[in-house]
């Protein structure tokens, strides 16, 4: 097990690369390219400022220099291990502890590693909370379907699972902000943000005070999330429940199914306890591709609810050309989906002992 | 016992039966229709000048001394669709006839179609084109970049607000009326589809082929070309695409297309991973054979039926990556959208509802529809799963 995981770790190191020759060489054929014009507030400054900042970027980040020795700058600057660069962009010796430095964004002047380390959370939150609800949905209507096979709930489930998962995410999230979180509608719910401004200061737990009832930190977060994470649910439920359904159906009628039945087990343990144990493998294996499809859907979602996660940083960072960023973030969602099809390899031993990767 | 029914049936006659025999289905082929349908009439369905008219008893037809390059070359090609559709010659060199007939339309096209620089749509409301014997407009008389400024357009009406001209899905944010757009805006949600998709799945069946057959050294490179492609959100790498390399719209059919390659390599690699050990392709290379046919006319033809599958799944998420882009505000400037038509539902805290439920029901619809027909397919190739389904065969 342990020299299976080493080795999808030291095979996650040439995709990582990829991604980053990938994006990188996109970026240096694009006509245009990354110049001095794409820089922070060039409009307000003065020509002399100007000009010292774009040479103190050509000497950090060697902009004048053919894109593959950017490209190998860049790889030593963000690598653990190499050589140790100072400010002026010269080089000194080879050090195994240096540290990555993701650089400095081009067009919010702040290191990259900062402003990520601010929307990580926020889009991981929102993918984490999303996560647990796609997969009890899911597993209650695909088990229900499965059960009550060729029933209307069986029917009714398929169809409008397959119209959910059609609905494109955009066009829900701008619903449900349109109908109930507008003035005009249904003011249910905040139209921006993951918590108000009061809410920093209000203790933890929702409670009774002199002034009535306070909402709390934790009841105003999910009060923000509720909308954002309907969006980014449903188009996961309703594939993984028609998977689930599908899955379930093989199981039920196998011959260790009829064996339990007939030893005289309930239905309901004949169903949890063997048939969805069972049946949990495929569930599994697409959890691993769920994940990539939520941070693509959290970039929509971040982008209509006003949620300052890396979705929307995403946006920002390509609409900008900002290239330390872009490539961060293209860098650190590849790594993160890497992560979710490693994890779901390890659940796979998990949840069906014959299988083992010696 | 039943007896076994024997058919003259072919597989891909059989394929086409069973998949036709949905509800489901016959209304995505609807939907898809009547999308085909609108793209290609879009100026006689929706434009500011008559369609004819006559005046001092002169008949005339301004639709046509208007039309553009690209209405009269779709004009032509599906037309040319249609002649070679009728023809009975087998399915290759159908579609080659009909690459060759658009082809050669397009030069034609855009040797003899002059049609004038400027348009002012304000004028096709002047004295000249009212004080008429008779005329007969559009079912929707503006055209999607009349922006009725001789009209004093508010932008951003709901239905049926003004009096005196008659808005079915209201105005967008610059006055135009927001049905005329929809009706042009089928042009590229479907070529994008199609072409986007016909894209990835030419990379997609070369590399995922060729990883399939030489499997080993091959099958590892191609992998983490594959993997590369996947790890990456598409939605991300699509942004890095679109913001780098412009937004024309054949740009972004590429863009699309080779962004989304990476699902039908490995589907092709599977299938050859399959095949290649199978008698017949050992001796296509016994026979010595070339590659080229070994893999595409051997192999490939023997592994395409389930393709079908992914491609019709597939022409739903490339509509979805252009509306998703051009909602995004990245998508192609000034042509009609959906998606960027979508954007302007929420403009200023006021909530357009029409902006959304048109636009956004369109692309539902279109997205349902070719995930209806990519079910029914799997369905009607894959018996063991209609099977399960409890749908009859």
């Amino acid at each position: 097990m342990l020299t299976y995981l080493l080795r999808r770790e030291l095979l996650m190191i040439p995709t990582l690369l990829g991604i980053t020759v990938l994006v990188f060489s996109v970026m240096a054929m694009s006509p245009g390219g990354i110049s001095a014009q794409t820089l922070i507030g060039g409009m307000d400054m003065k020509p002399q400022e100007k000009q010292a900042l774009l040479d103190y970027y050509n000497k950090r980040y060697g902009l004048d220099q053919p894109a593959p020795v950017q490209y190998l700058r860049w790889l030593n600057n963000v690598s653990p291990i190499g050589f140790v660069t100072d400010a002026q962009g010269q080089r000194g010796e080879f050090s195994f502890s240096k540290g990555m430095d993701l650089g400095t964004s081009f067009q919010y002047g702040r290191p990259v590693a900062d402003i990520l380390a601010e929307r990580i959370p926020i889009t991981l939150l929102l993918n984490l909370v999303t996560l647990p609800f796609t997969y009890i949905i899911a597993i209650m209507v695909g088990m229900k379907a499965a059960t009550q096979r060729g029933s209307a709930f069986d029917v009714g489930a398929g169809v409008s699972m397959l119209a959910l998962w059609s609905i494109p995410t955009m066009l829900a999230g701008v619903l449900l902000l349109g109908f109930f979180a507008n003035i005009q509608h249904f003011q249910w719910f905040p139209t921006a943000g993951i918590s108000s401004r009061e809410a920093q200061d209000m203790p933890f737990l929702p409670h009774w005070d002199a002034g009535g009832f306070v909402r709390g930190f934790l009841l105003d977060r999910i009060w923000h999330l509720i909308l954002p994470v309907i969006c980014l649910s449903y188009g996961g439920f309703a594939a993984l429940a028609k998977l689930t359904r599908t899955s379930i159906l093989e199981n039920l009628h196998a011959d260790y199914a009829r064996t339990a039945r007939a030893k005289g087990l309930a239905e309901n343990d004949v169903l949890w306890k063997h048939v969805f144990r069972n049946s949990l493998l495929p569930l599994i294996t697409v959890s691993a591709g769920l994940l990539p499809s939520l941070l693509a859907g959290s970039l929509i979602v971040e982008n209509i609810f006003s949620i300052n996660g890396m979705g929307q940083l995403a946006v920002e960072a390509v609409k900008g050309r900002d290239r330390e960023l872009v490539l961060s973030i293209t860098w650190i969602s590849g790594f993160l989906t890497l992560i979710g099809y490693l994890i779901a390899d390890f659940c796979y031993t998990l949840a069906d002992p014959r299988v083992s990767y010696d | 016992m039943t007896k076994p029914v024997i058919s003259r049936e072919s597989f891909s006659a059989r394929i086409w039966r069973k998949t036709l025999a949905g509800v489901g289905v016959k209304f995505g082929f609807a939907w898809v229709a009547l999308l085909v349908f609108c793209a290609v009439f879009a100026p006689f369905l929706a434009n500011s000048m008559p369609l004819l008219m006559s005046r001092d008893g002169v008949i005339s037809a301004p639709v046509l001394e208007y039309l553009s390059v690209e209405d009269a070359w779709i004009l032509t090609s599906f037309f040319i669709a249609l002649a070679v559709y009728r023809l009975k010659v087998g399915g290759g060199k159908q579609i080659l006839l009909f690459l060759l007939g658009s082809a050669l339309a397009a030069v034609l096209v855009n040797s003899f179609v002059k049609p004038p620089v400027l348009v002012i749509y304000d004028d096709f409301r002047s004295t000249a084109y009212t004080q008429v014997d008779w005329k007969i407009m559009p079912p929707i008389p503006y055209a999607p970049v009349d922006y009725l400024r001789d009209l004093g357009s508010k932008g951003l009406e709901a239905p049926f607000t003004t009096e005196g001209h008659t808005h079915w899905m209201g105005t967008e944010e610059n006055g135009a009326d927001v049905l005329s757009r929809m009706i042009h805006a089928c042009r590229i949600s479907l070529s994008i589809g199609l072409i986007a998709s016909g894209i990835a799945l030419a990379i997609g069946i070369v590399v995922g082929g060729l990883m399939g057959y030489f499997s080993g050294i091959v099958d590892m490179l191609g992998m983490r070309l594959v993997e590369i492609f996947e790890d990456i959100p598409t939605l991300f790498l699509l942004l890095t695409f679109v913001a780098f390399f412009g937004r024309s719209l054949y740009m972004m059919m590429v863009i699309i297309g080779v962004t989304g390659w990476s699902g039908y390599a490995r589907y092709v690699r599977q299938e050859f991973l399959k095949l290649r050990n199978q008698d017949y392709v050992q001796a296509a290379v016994a026979s010595g054979l070339p590659l080229t046919s070994i893999l595409f006319r051997h192999m490939l033809s023997n592994g395409v039926a389930p393709l079908l599958v992914a491609v019709s799944f597939g022409v739903a998420g490339a509509i979805l990556s252009e509306a998703t882009l051009s909602f995004l505000g990245l998508g192609v400037v000034d042509a009609p959208s959906w998606g960027a038509m979508l954007d302007q539902a929420v403009k200023s805290s006021t909530f357009n509802w029409w902006m959304a439920v048109f636009p956004g029901g369109s692309i539902f619809m279109t997205v349902f529809a070719y995930n209806l027909i990519g079910e029914a397919f799997r369905d009607a190739i894959d018996p063991r799963l209609s099977d399960k389904a409890g749908v009859k065969s």
